[in-house]
């Protein structure tokens, strides 16, 4: 991205829908990871497990104990941004969901979901 | 031709869904106590959803994103999950009202025990939902809707001095709390955000792009100008025939009663069909619409088009809003006043999801030359400002009126 598009990071990138190669829609962007210096985006983050650090301080340790902490891999994913391939209205992935292991809930291999009677 | 057909079919699709139980109550009840006095308030709340629709179409067409899914990215997650649960408890209890007013109408129709025409509508709408693709279940219930069309004609029966109607139209207002109530009540009837929610994911739906705006600009100008004289239909008939006498309709029924006056039996079906195809209607759209927003704030996957196997989380949200809505019918608590409460509500909610639609409609980094114009731009705000101050007084009217009985 170019240095203007920098600043336009959380207007732009946090929270924004996530589609797969195949246009499925499968999570939004909770949170970034920074690294280095100048900081550089090096993944987003992804996942109901990070919820808790998007509400005020005060209604945190509320929303933890809700949501339970969080499990990486499982209720809270990191999505390397190499895998992002463009951002125009939406964001667009250059793999699939399930390589990243997002939008399990409406992924038909788990066992809720192959049990709905239309499945 | 070919489009010129298809655009007026969307146009009729619009405006029979534009009336549902909120206008059913509210109009009929202002017509009975304030005559013709309140028919400004039912022209302004349909400018206000043509405003406001027009904009959440032009959204959809121009970015593909519907209004929930713009409300995460300019509130951002705090700020967006506040309005993403007030506009849920109000989606629930309109479809709540809604299904219970789709029981009644079912009951008047075919005598028999409520509860079970709650059980048995909630069904039905799950069948018709399985069965049919978006836009048949759109076209379905809009058409069938204008058998509504009966109350036009039954004001024009009437022949009430026009000249008395159309002063109705210069806005007033009085000291009584009362009829304070009922401008909020129909102002907010007309502009049910759900319907505008549904409005702008159907957008999507049906995979809407920029050669739409033609037919989002003639849905919102004439589909809902055509929504407001049938709104305006039923406080004029029941301004002209239960003003004089004194009756205050507490229930469904009395609202068709003027038509059957004009048409006998033929009247009345006509009446209650069409009140039945559009709360039937505004059940699927009002459902539909709390699974859209809590499918497109948390990311999922969504939409009719899609179908169950690829959005089961959508398809599972759905089926559970219908399901608390018939325990919230069945519990006993009575259509009518869980309409009341839903429309109040509905305007409290209202300023959380129409000030980003508005901040982005006119955001020329996402809209470019779309964006908002000047009319639309000064509208908008206008309407914002009105909403803001409906919102802040609709709630203290409530208690002050104890729900409009007085």
């Amino acid at each position: 991205m170019n240095e203007q598009g920098e600043i336009l990071v959380i207007h732009r990138l946090l929270d924004e829908q996530i589609l797969d190669s195949e246009g499925k829609r499968c999570g939004r962007v909770d949170d970034i990871e920074l690294q280095g210096s100048p900081p550089r985006i090096t993944a987003l983050l992804v996942g109901e497990g990070l919820y808790p650090r998007r509400v005020p301080k005060r209604l945190r340790g509320l929303a933890r104990r809700l949501a339970g902490p969080e499990r990486w891999g499982a209720n809270a994913l990191r999505v390397p941004w190499e895998r992002v391939d463009r951002i125009d209205a939406t964001l667009h992935l250059c793999c699939k969901a399930e390589e990243l292991g997002l939008g399990e809930g409406d992924d038909p291999e788990r066992w809720m979901v192959r049990r709905l009677p239309w499945n | 031709m070919k489009s010129i057909l298809k655009i007026a079919l969307g146009i009729i699709a619009a405006l029979g869904g534009f009336l549902d139980i909120g206008d059913l109550v509210f109009n009929t009840q202002a017509g009975a106590l304030f005559r013709y006095d309140l028919l400004w308030a039912v022209a302004l709340g349909t400018l206000g959803i043509a405003v406001y629709a027009e904009m959440c179409g032009r959204v959809a067409a121009v970015t593909g994103r519907p209004v929930f899914d713009v409300i995460r990215m300019r509130l951002g997650f705090g700020p967006g999950l506040v309005a993403l649960v007030a506009s849920t408890v109000v989606n629930l209890l309109t479809v709540a009202a809604e299904l219970g007013g789709l029981a009644i109408i079912l009951q008047l129709l075919f005598d028999a025990e409520f509860s079970l025409f709650v059980v048995l509508a909630a069904i039905g709408l799950v069948i018709v939902v399985a069965l049919l693709p978006f836009g048949g279940i759109e076209r379905i219930f809009g058409y069938c809707g204008l058998m509504m069309i009966v109350f036009v004609a039954t004001a024009v029966h009437q022949s009430p001095d026009w000249g008395e109607v159309a002063h109705g139209f210069i806005p007033s207002l009085s000291s009584s709390k009362l009829y304070l109530y009922f401008v909020v009540g129909v102002f907010a009837a007309a502009l049910m955000p759900y319907e505008v929610h549904f409005y702008s994911s159907g957008a999507v739906e049906e995979g809407w792009d920029k050669s739409s705006l033609r037919e989002n600009r003639l849905n919102a100008a004439i589909g809902y100008a055509l929504g407001g004289v049938l709104a305006c239909a039923l406080v004029v008939v029941s301004g002209y025939l239960f003003h004089p006498l004194g009756v205050e309709p507490g229930d469904l029924g009395t609202v068709a009663l003027p038509a059957q006056g004009a048409y006998g039996e033929t009247g009345l079906l006509l009446a209650l069909g069409g009140m039945m195809f559009c709360v039937g209607g505004a059940a699927i759209d009002s459902s539909f619409s709390a699974s859209y927003n809590l499918a497109q704030f948390l990311g999922w996957e969504w939409g009719r088009y899609r179908g169950p196997k690829i959005a089961p989380r959508f398809t599972v949200s759905w089926l559970i809003f219908l399901f608390l809505a018939m325990l919230i019918v069945l519990s006993g608590i009575n259509p009518v006043e869980i309409t009341e409460y839903s429309v109040v509500f509905a305007v409290v909610a209202l300023p959380m999801t129409y000030l980003p639609i508005l901040m982005i409609a006119g955001d020329r980094s996402f809209m470019g030359e779309h964006a908002n114009g000047r009319i639309s731009t000064t509208l908008g705000w206008v309407y914002f400002a009105l909403i803001v101050v409906l919102a802040v007084a609709a709630v203290p009217l409530l208690l002050m009126t104890n729900g409009g009985g007085g």
